[in-house]
């Protein structure tokens, strides 16, 4: 992993793991601009953290709306969200009060 | 979400799916448009968690830009430019070369650019909403003009045009501000209390001149000052309102400041430096009744009420027309003519289209032929990189992928070369405005339009030095190329190089020619008879209103005067005063007709009016034919006129003019015929023209006619001690050789002349350049070929003429479609030509003789390096 993911890109992550799915959803449940997110979603994909497929249309049909993009966490896509949730809970561990002394 | 926003959202979704790589293409608009579907039809439900669509869509611009780059990136464009730039330093003399005549190219086109960008692409400056303005002047049945209008017309427009929000009123004068040593003769606007406000324009400090103090004559002395005088003469202190300035001789009270850049609405006048009050202008007190109709002087420009198409506008103006012609007499043929927009009047912009088309046709000729000199640069190059393209090619680069690096770098030395363009463009640009035969309001500065006009340049003279080339290049066997191994051309880039060669000579040829045209007519402007006498005059203008010292009386005193003492100067053969000079500004015209048949208006004319003190007819050169010449006003006490030759055939055909009256408050009466002369241009016929002596004149700005048989022009400091001691606070205005002046007077003539003279002499040299190249490279290219002719006896001089016979037919080919372009490109000029046909036989064969020349010179310099070979050093190589 050449560079370690950002905040915006493990908020999505953490949301695809939560099972939040296409890119409308991961809009309103992340709060984050369209703007952000496809390009987001875009990166992670090329570089193998999510998987994309087209919902099969049948069942589009059923629910009576256009058919839908799902993305899926790949393996590398977890372990790369447990690093980076352990990353940044460490980081928040040094930036809490340390208690002088002992 | 309301339907034409959903619409809207659509439409831009697929406008930027062109962005998106073209395999992903599909999925993605699927995928923004299926999301879409869904947040608009949310409505009820959860509509409060989505965005608007509006804000859901725009970030699809930055997915699919996100992706381009993904594409790019992918496909190694980073690697491509990054390499485009190793190999361009790797040469640096071929990418210098190859930049540089690139750079001289694309800044001749900028310049252009920058000049119809200047005259009619921009928007006055600091103007709200410029495109409701709209341009109204006066014109007559039968000619139409774009003239001013008088006091009285200007409020009678003001009152019917009841589709305009407003009308106002400028004129532009030239005025004394300060008094004694500090003095200064600057440009002033009179403008009528709505100009401003109709203008949109705010104040960088105070206030502008407003309705307020414009409605009684004379009673509002105040005045804005323009920005560049405000910091040059003041500092730009704020402190300066309030204070009290010399203008024209009276104090006004500075009130306000214009914002920077504001110079008025039109594009051929001084910048103004000085905001008046139109009523205030100062022959209102005392010369002139303020309800003068016969007086015009005044422009007039209005802004369209809201939603009011312009051509409706139009329409209204005919009862305007209608209301003046029952106002006043003066009126009586007169007619309303508007055009949208300000800046140029529609004959302006007619020339200015003219010239922009001319020049810009020309200088896209020159921008093919560096493209043409760079094309030959890649392809000699091309050769010496043949292993290089033959090793990629057997690794196993696709050709595709050869032709796009060699592409990108086309396009990376046409960047650079736009970016060197810049200076030729600045040096080009800045030297415009004194190419054109008028005072421009606002410097050619290049806008962000110019500078986009570089990259777009550069970009496509990338294409076209580049493309050819390139495919050539790519096209070669791996196999053959590589066993080659850059020893010799001859193959289709040989035939490349000559086709390149060619052109450059067709193009050359068609530029000279026309150089050659313009030059002619600017000589035969310079030779041509105008009627009177042009060489050893010199006209000094002095401007009388602008001081507001003079009334009638003493204007026609003071003209006398100086007249008379002018004649006494050292090497003065004689001198007069007029109301104007030729080829000068401040030409005035009046209805004039027989007086034994009045308001007949099938004979009555619009003639020019000159005023003129005596000896004006010798001093110009002005054959009297009949009768006599005009005294001093006060040896002429009745009203008296000389009329022109024109005049008198078209009033009294057959008949002698003498002792025949023209019409006026009194009649005239002739008593002298004089020939015809023109004036104004060397192009128009003369018009009918009425000579009367000067007290008979409105007009205060007067022109001294000095004959020397010296240098005119040397006459001019003296002239100006006898003005400075008649009158110490009066300025000159302007100083002219006359004979000068008559040549410019072929106005855009001299612009098209000088620029194409320009781009004619950079054309020979790159042809020249190139058939150098062309020659030097057979040579070194035969080299082997050459030592085997010599070590088989051939001669050297033999060789020579080898490699002279190629170049003949690349040369002769060249030479002919190059007559053929000049004589298109002639008859495109023909407009702006003087006295010479588009066609003249001996323009054609000097540029041929000139061209034909320096290819001999370019050819033979490098083949004479063929005789003097030597045959064992030759076949080592």
């Amino acid at each position: 992993m050449p560079r370690p993911l950002g905040i915006t890109s493990l908020q999505i992550l953490a949301a695809i793991r939560d099972g939040v799915s296409y890119g409308l959803e991961l809009v309103t449940e992340t709060g984050l601009p369209s703007g952000t997110v496809y390009p987001t979603l875009g990166r992670m994909k090329s570089k193998g953290l999510v998987q994309a497929r087209w919902e099969d249309g049948r069942i589009a049909d059923e629910e009576r709306r256009p058919r839908r993009r799902y993305y899926t966490l790949t393996p590398a896509g977890a372990d790369a969200l447990a690093e980076g949730a352990a990353r940044h809970r460490s980081v928040a561990a040094s930036l809490a009060p340390k208690t002088e002394g002992a | 979400m309301s339907t034409s926003g959903s619409s809207f959202a659509r439409r831009f979704l697929r406008a930027i799916a062109w962005l998106v790589p073209a395999s992903e293409r599909a999925s993605w608009l699927t995928e923004w448009e299926n999301e879409l579907t869904v947040l608009e039809g949310a409505k009820d439900r959860a509509r409060s968690a989505y965005p608007t669509a509006t804000t859901f869509v725009v970030g699809a611009l930055p997915h699919a830009l996100w992706m381009r780059k993904e594409d790019w990136t992918m496909s190694g464009l980073p690697q491509d430019i990054k390499y485009a730039f190793r190999v361009l330093a790797r040469s640096p003399g071929f990418t210098a070369a190859a930049a540089l005549t690139l750079a001289l190219g694309i800044g001749a086109n900028a310049t252009i650019f920058s000049l119809v960008n200047g005259l009619l692409l921009s928007d006055p400056p600091g103007v709200h909403e410029p495109d409701r303005l709209v341009q109204i002047a006066r014109s007559y049945d039968d000619a139409p003009r774009w003239d001013n209008w008088s006091w009285p017309a200007l409020q009678t427009i003001r009152r019917e045009a009841r589709l305009f929000e407003g009308v106002a009123g400028y004129a532009g004068r030239s005025m004394t501000l300060g008094s004694g040593a500090d003095a200064e003769q600057v440009a002033a606007l009179m403008v009528t209390g709505d100009y401003f406000g109709l203008l949109g324009v705010q104040p960088a400090a105070g206030r502008l001149i407003g309705p307020a103090d414009d409605t009684t004559p004379g009673a509002h002395p105040v005045v804005v000052l323009g920005h560049d005088l405000w910091v040059r003469r003041f500092g730009g202190d704020p402190g300066a309102l309030g204070d009290v300035v010399q203008v024209a001789g009276d104090a006004y009270e500075v009130v306000g400041i214009a914002p920077p850049r504001f110079a008025g609405v039109e594009v051929f006048a001084p910048p103004p430096q000085l905001f008046l009050p139109a009523s205030m202008y100062p022959p209102f007190r005392g010369l002139l009744p303020f309800d003068e109709w016969g007086w015009s002087w005044i422009q007039a420009f209005g802004r369209l009420a809201e939603g009011v198409p312009f051509e409706q506008a139009e329409a209204s103006m005919d009862v305007v027309g209608n209301v003046l012609r029952a106002a006043d007499p003066v009126n009586e043929d007169v007619r309303v003519l508007v055009a949208s927009g300000v800046g140029l009047d529609p004959e302006e912009r007619d020339e200015a289209r003219l010239v922009g088309g001319l020049l810009g046709g020309v200088a896209l000729l020159v921008l093919l032929l560096t493209c043409a000199s760079v094309a030959n640069l890649f392809v000699a190059r091309a050769t010496t990189r043949q292993v290089e393209m033959g090793v990629r090619l057997a690794l196993g680069a696709g050709r595709a992928r050869l032709v796009r690096q060699l592409v990108v770098e086309s396009l990376v030395l046409g960047l650079l070369a736009a970016g060197i363009a810049t200076v030729p463009l600045m040096l080009g640009a800045g030297a415009l405005p004194s190419l054109l035969p008028y005072m421009v309001s606002a410097p050619f500065t290049p806008d962000a339009r110019v500078f986009g006009s570089l990259i777009v340049l550069g970009l496509l003279s990338g294409l076209l030095f580049g493309g050819a080339p390139s495919i050539a290049a790519a096209k070669r066997d791996v196999a053959g190329t590589l066993r080659r191994a850059g020893s010799t051309g001859g193959d289709g880039s040989t035939r490349l190089r000559d086709g390149l060669v060619a052109l450059q000579l067709t193009l050359s040829l068609g530029l000279l020619a026309s150089a050659a045209l313009l030059g002619s007519s600017i000589l035969n402007a310079l030779r041509a008879d105008p009627g009177f006498e042009p060489r050893g005059l010199l006209a000094v203008y002095v401007d009388l209103e602008g001081t507001g010292r003079y009334d009638g009386e003493s204007t026609t005193a003071f003209g006398e005067a100086l007249a008379r003492e002018a004649s006494g100067l050292p090497g003065v053969v004689s001198a007069a005063v007029a109301s104007q000079a030729p080829f000068l500004a401040g030409f005035a015209r009046s209805t004039t007709g027989p007086a034994d048949r009045p308001n007949d208006p099938s004979v009555e004319v619009e003639a020019e009016a000159v005023f003129v003190t005596e000896g004006y007819f010798e001093s110009m050169g002005i054959p009297v034919l009949r009768g006599r010449a005009l005294r001093s006003s006060a040896a002429e006490p009745q009203p008296v006129a000389v009329v022109n030759e024109s005049l008198a055939r078209r009033f009294w055909p057959g008949e002698d003019a003498i002792g025949k009256e023209l019409t006026g408050e009194v009649p005239i009466r002739v008593v002298g015929v004089v020939g015809d002369v023109q004036g104004r241009s060397l192009r128009a016929r003369a018009a009918p023209a009425v000579y009367r002596p000067l007290a008979a004149s409105f007009n205060q700005r007067l022109a001294l006619i000095t004959r020397t048989p010296g240098e005119p022009l040397s006459l001019a400091p003296p002239v100006r001690e006898l003005v400075a001691r008649l009158d110490p606070g009066l300025p000159v205005l302007a100083t002219e050789d006359v004979h000068a002046r008559m040549a410019a007077s072929l106005g855009t003539t001299r612009i098209i002349a000088t620029l194409v003279a320009g781009f004619a002499g950079l054309a020979l040299l790159l042809s020249v350049v190139g058939l150098y190249g062309l020659v030097s490279f057979t040579v070194s290219h035969r080299i082997r070929e050459m030592g085997i002719r010599i070590a088989l006896g051939a001669a050297p001089s033999g060789l020579v003429g080898l490699v002279l016979r190629r170049v003949l037919g690349v040369t002769l080919v060249g030479m002919l479609a190059g007559i053929v372009l000049a004589i298109a490109l002639g008859k495109a000029l023909e407009g702006v030509l003087f006295g010479i046909t588009p066609s003249n036989p001996w323009v054609f064969a000097a540029a041929t003789v000139v061209l034909l020349t320096a290819c001999v010179v370019a050819a033979w310099i490098p083949a004479r390096r063929a005789g003097r070979l030597d045959a064992m050093v030759s076949l080592r190589q």
